[in-house]
This record gives C-alpha cells, sequence and structure tokens, in this order.
C-alpha cells in the first residue's frame, strides 16, 4: 500500500500452509486475511502480492508465480482471480530447469507491483490464486469519495 | 481530501487495476503498451500515463493464456465529463525472423461507475486494401500500424480503414471517484455498466 495509508491492526504478510492436494489440481490454502487500514489520500490504493512456491518430494522449494491484484474499492464481498506468471531464463537455464529444477528469481519484489522496469523481463505464464475478499469502508462518501 | 470540505470545481478519477492476461491462439512471446487517451478538460496528476510490459510466454502445459499482471495506476482530474478517459492497449511480438509486429490494438473507455470491473478487449490489426501491398508486406516482413495507437481511441477515419481481429486482452479496473455527486453527475446505473460487452466474452469461449 501506498504512504497515505496506515496499517492499524492485523498481519501485513504471512506464508501459508504447504498443501499436498489428492483430489484434483487445485492447492486450498485455506488462508485468512485480516487487516484494518486507515487512509489519509487515494493514492496507493492497497495490493495483494502473492508469490507462489512449490515444494518438491525432496523438501526443496521453488518459484512457481508471482503476481499481484488490487484490493477491490468497492464495499462487499469480492472473489478475485489474481493471475500469476514467472521469470523466464535463457533456454539453458530453461534446460537446466526441466531437468534439475529450480529457475531464475526476482531480486526485488518491487518489480512484481510497479510497472516502470518490467519491460526488461520476458515471462512464462503460471497458474492462478483465488481470494475470497470482504470489503469494508468507513466514512469514505463524506469526503466525497464514491466508491 | 482536506479541500473537499469547500464547494469543490474538479472531481478527481482514480483508475487502479491490471493488463491482466491475453489469449491470441497463433501467437507467442507477445509484450503490451498502454496508454491514455482523454479529452482537453483533463489532467493526470499521479500515476504513469503509459507503460510498457515485460514479454510473456504461454505456459506449455496447462492453459493458453499469455500472463502480464501489469499494473495501471493513474489519477485524473477533470472539470467535465466529456472526454473521459479511454486506455489503448497496443500488443507486439516477434515474427519469424524476430522483427517486432504489431499483434493487435484495443481501446475501451475506463468504466464510469466505481468499483471493481473486468473489461475484455477485442484486439484487431489493420491490413493492406490492395492484393499488392498485401504481397510485398508478405515479402519484406513489414506490415500495416497505426502510427500512433490513439486513432484506435478515435471514431473519425473508421470509414478506410480495413482490420482483421485476432485476439483479446483482459483488464480489470478499480475505479474511485471523488466529488462527482457534489458536481451533480449521476453516474450510477449498475445494470448498464457491463452489459455491452457480453457479446465480446461470449465469442471469447469459443476457443
Amino acid at each position: 500500500s501506498g504512504g497515505a495509508w496506515k496499517l492499524l491492526s492485523g498481519l501485513r504478510e504471512g506464508q501459508t500452509q504447504v498443501d499436498h492436494p489428492q483430489m484434483d489440481d487445485v492447492a486450498y490454502w485455506c488462508h485468512p486475511i485480516d487487516v484494518h487500514f486507515a487512509t489519509k489520500g487515494l493514492q496507493g490504493w492497497p495490493k495483494l502480492h502473492v508469490q507462489v512456491w512449490h515444494q518438491d518430494a525432496f523438501g526443496r522449494t521453488e518459484l512457481f508465480g508471482y503476481g499481484f491484484c488490487h484490493v477491490p474499492s468497492s464495499p462487499g464481498f469480492h472473489q478475485l482471480e489474481c493471475v500469476t506468471w514467472r521469470p523466464l531464463g535463457s533456454w539453458q537455464e530453461q534446460l537446466s530447469q526441466l531437468f534439475v529444477g529450480g529457475g531464475p528469481q526476482l531480486l526485488s519484489s518491487d518489480l512484481i507491483y510497479t510497472g516502470a522496469d518490467r519491460y526488461r523481463l520476458q515471462t512464462c505464464a503460471m497458474g492462478t490464486v483465488h481470494f475470497q475478499l470482504a470489503v469494508l469502508l468507513r466514512n469514505f462518501d463524506r469526503y466525497g469519495v464514491e466508491c | 481530501m482536506a479541500a473537499a470540505s469547500c464547494s469543490p470545481t474538479v472531481f478527481l478519477l482514480m483508475v487502479s487495476g491490471q493488463i491482466e492476461r491475453a489469449q491470441f491462439p497463433e501467437f507467442d512471446d507477445l509484450y503490451c503498451k498502454y496508454c491514455f487517451v482523454y479529452g482537453s478538460d483533463w489532467a493526470p496528476t499521479s500515476g504513469l500515463e503509459e507503460g510498457i510490459s515485460q514479454i510473456t510466454s504461454k505456459n506449455r502445459n496447462a492453459r493458453r493464456d499469455l500472463v502480464w499482471n501489469f499494473p495501471i495506476d493513474v489519477t485524473f482530474k477533470s472539470t467535465n465529463p466529456f472526454g473521459w478517459p479511454q486506455i489503448v492497449i497496443s500488443v507486439y511480438g516477434p515474427d519469424l525472423f524476430g522483427n517486432d509486429v504489431v499483434r493487435g490494438y484495443g481501446a475501451v473507455h475506463v468504466p464510469f461507475t466505481p468499483g471493481r470491473h473486468e473489461r475484455v478487449l477485442p484486439m484487431f490489426v489493420p491490413e493492406s486494401t490492395s492484393r499488392l501491398q498485401k504481397l510485398t508486406s508478405w515479402l519484406t516482413g513489414r506490415y500495416p500500424e497505426f502510427t500512433d495507437p490513439k486513432v484506435v481511441a478515435q471514431g473519425e477515419g473508421r470509414e478506410v480503414t480495413r482490420v482483421r481481429s485476432q485476439g483479446f486482452v483482459t483488464l480489470s479496473f478499480n475505479v474511485v471517484t471523488k466529488d462527482m455527486k457534489k458536481l451533480g453527475y449521476d453516474v450510477s446505473s449498475p445494470n448498464l455498466a457491463s452489459s455491452s460487452l457480453t457479446s465480446v466474452t461470449d465469442g471469447m469461449h469459443n476457443f
């Protein structure tokens, strides 16, 4: 979130459990999100930023996807689908990734939610992360803000 | 926000969102550019008005969508809703010889109503009207493109352009407005919000 936004309570970040799905191709994390923000301005509306990691049979973790999505601006219940991607290396790296796993990662996570330096990346589509969010707003219309 | 207590003369439009993904069945390794086109009474106050995304590839294993997940964050102010901002997207990718070729143009108005919106843009490229030009562009690898992508947001000159549509781009918007109601503008008719685009999304599910 931007500079005008202040976290009053709740966890700004967290890590889910590792799910080993037995039924289908969906991992269910059931991770609770509960945050309370206060703001003085509209700029920098909060974003959700996710990194998906995969743990293989040897206990090694590898990156499966980065993604972000904005917290909906209208109050109420929202189901969001956050698309994710991962950086793509050179063909040698892709070949070694095919056999031994791993793969390139971003050094700074700023690239995930800012657009300025993205053009230097080459990426590949990965899965989607599903969110269920309920948004409550207070006193926005007193300042003429229509959400 | 402190200035809201006196009577306002301008209203603000905050647009945040992302260029989420695209479907181009024939192409891969694409990047996109976006820019905003707006009327003379409008002025951006913060955020990036244009941007270039990363180059993205399809996933070989699963779905055949391209994912950009590219952020859009911009705030406009205006005194007049005429010339409401439109976002213009242009998609580029390499051809067989590695030259960057345009793969689609598209434009849509930023949603009027506050809240979260999803828009699916059909993407098209201009086509040569004569057989000879088609042949020479096939031989030289130089395909027709618009010198200024902003023309796709305008209504003039459409009668002389011939295009082919070859993909879709999905955008999501979060729109917040400030002082629209105080200035007497009414934008709330939720039943009209996205009905005009349902026919477009129908076509998308066919492939």
